[in-house]
């Protein structure tokens, strides 16, 4: 083990000019006509005890295996280009209008993920590439992702998440928590499974019961009575759901204005990615949420220019190039995450697509992690006989040691052989 | 020359992992009611962590709720979308295995011809072949489907067939939003004509519906660029599960076989023997030799071939047996149970009658766990328990969509999750539907009467719910929170409105 201690005492200046407590503090002292109180912000007062120096977490999870060959090129193998005659970007060097953007001298990017380079460039988003499960080759999505949500791959038994266990061993960051996980779905992800007042909210800002505003008090009273008595999980979700109704109901979600003038577009992923940027500045006690961006089962005509590659890219990037620039690069202790099943083929298919593969790319992002580059654990290769079954990146990155290395440094969880059990994490300089 | 994993450094049993579990001490939190969990897994740090931290929740088994002790009641929850009074009074007039055996024949026992005949009627599209749908608008084209399915799940007499027709959408599943009109030709000639028939029949019926192999890219799957995508899901989703014996080789081996099966112009199956690989393949230890491209279309029957291999392998037989099990009866079906209904698959050579016969067991329900509605299930028994009157479903299919079942729309073949552990969280939208339906009286998309509750005394109104909603099984706690609501006020039109939908709202309507 090399668990690599990072100080936070010595936390970057970035985040003293703006912690959240001061950031309501100084709101509120202010008089009116010196700052215009954004009118999203909770108009309730929770206690002032956000000493915490932990980070939130965002996981995102690319569904459908998504083709990190494709999103983070290796444009120094030149057989490369010659496996996917079909679907290849051109190579940054080439005069094609289309071409890839270089990362540094090996790996680039498609003009589809041109969202992200504002972050990478500010030394914020860190690449990982040949990134997977070492310890399991499912070509199942199913088993493949529960085995990555889960936290544990081949274990069938396990059915809590690693994020419902990292928030079941960790104290709340606000005193009264009444959402600590939110999953921006209609049912909770595995990642989230076990994890203690956590809800899938599919759109947290309308989220309530209706009917007639004078009796809601009083049915609300007699669900939380009704369901006292019924039997978990149902219980648990239900009491929470009534917390969490009452302080969403003082949000004005739909008014939020984003910072540094970013600007989400209407994507599912995105409009889910500013409810979050919402409910992380409004200060209600969240310290993690789960979304997912599907699309990514690209088996055919997947073309990375104008396809369905393309547009899924986009989504993503500009997804999460929005959420840097509103919430990262504005200072707030955020961590995110993003990580796929599995990759897919090296080699293209005979329908322009591609089929099932291992190892894919992984990103994460966030002030506090060692942003700027590509990291790569060791590079596989794509000679023949150095691809897996002669036809997939080999995985030289477990997604468990990224994830290790977040949940203890910047969540400040240490209990990791219970987040992850059987796994003995390696620290890849993730964080700093 | 695939690299071995490198081993993680240990590897804890489920045990182990339990013990970690406990380690982290704190002792179960009073008032957390949780009477199924075993002492093993309740204890972490936080209140209602305990109870869910190990994950058990997710397969929790939990008991019966107290009230429901008639057998027949039991039956009906299980294999209805919500018992209603006509429902309750036939079940205890034929008693429990004649009321079974009727909906298992639903063919021959229970004329529903008047229900078909105003499916017929309001959605005339469904019947038409693939060539007459292909021009036609595909948002009408799939409003029509959606529709139809809720509408005859909530009407129809053949509501066993109904809950079948849900499950082999599921196991079959299929985006239609991939497909187009095509799946409406699926619905019909594949689901519903063989739900309750033989799965032998329903396989090779899926196997050559141009929903399913352009859904699953087998349309684009040829001699030296065989596409895995429905070859895989073939064996890992339809047939022997993803422990059932194949591996890798296997769905590289089958995709190979597959080539050549792919779909007309005019939207039809076709076998196209140019696109077919004729060299030797080996699925599941059988070899199909080469052969000449001068075979033509016989070689179609290597397909077939391995199809019946399939049909008849010991893993569909089993895992059909489970899914079907988790379905009606139980989270966790024992090998006694997997061992009768595979038996049943087995020795009837796939009938799925008896399976589900089998499957439904009268004591095997007694000690059924509570199984969560999902949101479809949810709103169709809403609207079956309220008697509803529907004028226009489509609205009642959107809140489906809203509350995480989009009809026809999961975008993964494995169907939609079927765990509570899943499901239990979306709660508050379900609330805000329950409250908008009993509160609805809409002329336009559907609406309740509530004049019958409206007889007089707060008990006269309670027991209409208590008969309507819960089958006369009503908890008594949930009976005295509902009684002091409407005492609480004038008894009117809205105050009985707003009973009406918490007892909607209310745990034990999410149940089943």
């Amino acid at each position: 083990m090399s668990h690599h201690d990072h100080s936070h005492e010595s936390g970057c200046p970035e985040y003293r000019g703006l912690s959240r407590r001061e950031f309501i503090a100084s709101s509120s002292s202010l008089s009116a006509a010196a700052l215009v109180f954004p009118d999203w912000l909770p108009r309730i007062t929770f206690a002032n005890n956000f000493s915490s120096t932990r980070d939130i977490i965002v996981s995102v999870f690319l569904r459908g295996a998504a083709d990190g060959m494709a999103m983070v090129i290796p444009h120094f193998e030149p057989r490369y280009f010659s496996l996917r005659p079909n679907i290849r970007t051109p190579a940054p060097d080439s005069l094609a209008a289309n071409r890839a953007i270089a990362l540094d001298n090996r790996f680039s990017i498609p003009p589809a993920m041109s969202g992200l380079l504002p972050a990478y460039r500010a030394g914020d988003l860190l690449v990982m590439h040949a990134a997977g499960q070492r310890t399991n080759n499912s070509r199942s999505h199913f088993d493949a992702q529960r085995y990555m949500e889960v936290g544990k791959p081949a274990d069938p038994d396990i059915s809590s998440g690693w994020l419902g266990r990292h928030l079941a061993t960790v104290p709340p960051i606000a005193a009264a928590p009444v959402l600590r996980g939110i999953g921006l779905s209609t049912g909770l992800a595995k990642t989230l499974v076990g994890a203690p007042q956590t809800l899938p909210i599919a759109d947290p800002a309308n989220y309530g019961i209706g009917g007639s505003a004078t009796t809601r008090a009083a049915r609300m009273a007699l669900l939380k009575d009704n369901y006292e008595g019924s039997v978990n999980p149902l219980r648990a979700a239900a009491l929470d759901a009534v917390g969490t109704i009452d302080v969403l109901s003082r949000l004005n979600i739909n008014a939020y204005t984003p910072a540094s003038g970013a600007t989400y577009p209407n994507t599912g992923f995105a409009r889910g990615l500013r409810s979050i940027a919402a409910l992380i500045k409004s200060d209600i006690g969240l310290e993690a949420a789960s979304i997912d961006i599907g699309g990514w089962d690209t088996h055919a005509m997947q073309d990375p220019n104008g396809g369905q590659m393309a547009n899924v890219m986009r989504q993503f990037a500009q997804g999460l190039g929005a959420f840097w620039a509103d919430v990262v690069s504005t200072g707030y202790r955020v961590t995110v995450v993003a990580m796929s099943e599995f990759g897919r083929n090296v080699p293209e298919n005979g329908s322009a697509g591609t089929d099932h593969g291992r190892a894919s790319v992984m990103f994460a992002m966030g002030k506090r992690i060692a942003g700027g580059r590509v990291y790569v654990q060791s590079w596989p290769g794509i000679e023949a006989a150095q691809l897996e079954n002669r036809m997939d990146l080999q995985v030289t990155l477990d997604y468990r040691d990224v994830l290790a290395e977040i949940v203890q440094n910047r969540l400040e969880n240490k209990n990791l052989s219970f987040v992850f059990p059987g796994w003995t994490p390696t620290f890849r300089g993730v964080t700093k | 020359m695939q690299q071995q994993p490198p081993k993680g450094p240990e590897k804890p049993s489920r045990r182990d992992f339990l013990r970690i579990g406990t380690k982290r001490g704190g002792s179960a939190p009073a008032g957390a009611a949780a009477p199924t969990r075993s002492a093993a897994s309740a204890s972490v740090t936080e209140p209602r962590t305990a109870e869910a931290v190990s994950g058990d929740a997710a397969q929790a088994k939990l008991p019966p709720l107290a009230p429901w002790t008639d057998p027949r009641m039991r039956l009906i929850r299980r294999a209805t979308y919500g018992p209603r009074a006509s429902d309750i009074s036939d079940v205890k007039t034929l008693g429990y295995q004649r009321w079974l055996n009727d909906q298992v024949n639903y063919a021959t026992r229970i004329d529903n011809s008047a229900l078909e005949a105003d499916v017929v009627m309001r959605w005339p599209n469904l019947s038409r072949s693939a060539a007459e749908l292909a021009p036609l608008d595909i948002n009408m084209l799939r409003t029509e489907l959606t529709n139809a399915t809720m509408y005859r799940a909530v009407f129809s007499k053949h509501q066993l067939y109904e809950r079948m027709v849900e499950f082999w959408t599921d196991h079959f599943s299929i985006d239609i939003n991939k497909v187009n009109h095509l799946k409406l030709v699926d619905d019909r000639a594949v689901i519903r004509r063989h739900a309750m028939g033989k799965f032998g029949d329903l396989l090779k019926a899926s196997a050559k519906s141009p929903a399913m192999l352009l859904y699953l890219d087998q349309n684009l799957s040829r001699v030296g660029a065989p596409n895995q995508n429905y070859a895989r899901e073939l064996m890992e989703l339809h047939t022997l599960g993803v422990d059932g014996g194949y591996t890798q080789r296997d769905v590289e081996e089958l995709s190979r076989v597959l080539t050549g099966w792919t779909i007309s112009a005019t939207g039809e199956f076709v076998f196209t023997p140019a696109r077919h690989d004729f060299g030797a393949k080996t699925v599941l230890g059988v070899t199909i030799p080469a052969s000449s491209s001068t075979v033509g279309l016989e070689a179609v029957k290597e397909g077939e071939q391995i199809l019946d291999l399939l049909i008849n392998h010991p893993s569909t037989a089993r895992f059909l047996a489970t899914k079907l099990l988790k379905w009606f009866v139980t989270p966790e079906p024992t090998t006694e149970q997997v061992d009768a209904v595979a038996g049943a698959y087995r020795a009837t050579g796939g009938d799925i009658k008896r399976m589900v016969r089998a499957t439904l067991n009268e004591g095997w329900l007694a000690q059924a766990p509570l199984k969560m509605k999902r949101p479809y299930h949810l709103v169709v028994s809403a609207l079956r328990n309220t008697s509803a009157l529907v004028v226009n479903i489509n609205n009642a299919v959107g809140v489906a969509g809203s509350l995480g079942q989009p009809m026809f729309q999961f975008l993964t073949p494995d169907g939609f999750p079927d765990g509570m552990e899943y499901w239990a969280g979306n709660i508050t939208p379900r609330w805000a539907f329950l409250t908008t339906l009993a509160a609805s009286t809409s002329t336009t998309t559907y609406r309740v009467n509530v004049s019958p509750y409206l007889t007089g005394t707060p008990d006269a109104a309670l027991d209409v719910l208590n008969a309507e909603l819960f089958g006369g099984e009503m908890a008594p706690a949930t009976r005295t929170l509902l009684r002091n609501y409407i005492a609480g006020g004038t008894i009117n039109e809205a105050r009985m409105r707003e009973t009406l939908g918490l007892a909607l709202c209310s745990h034990e309507f999410q149940w089943y």
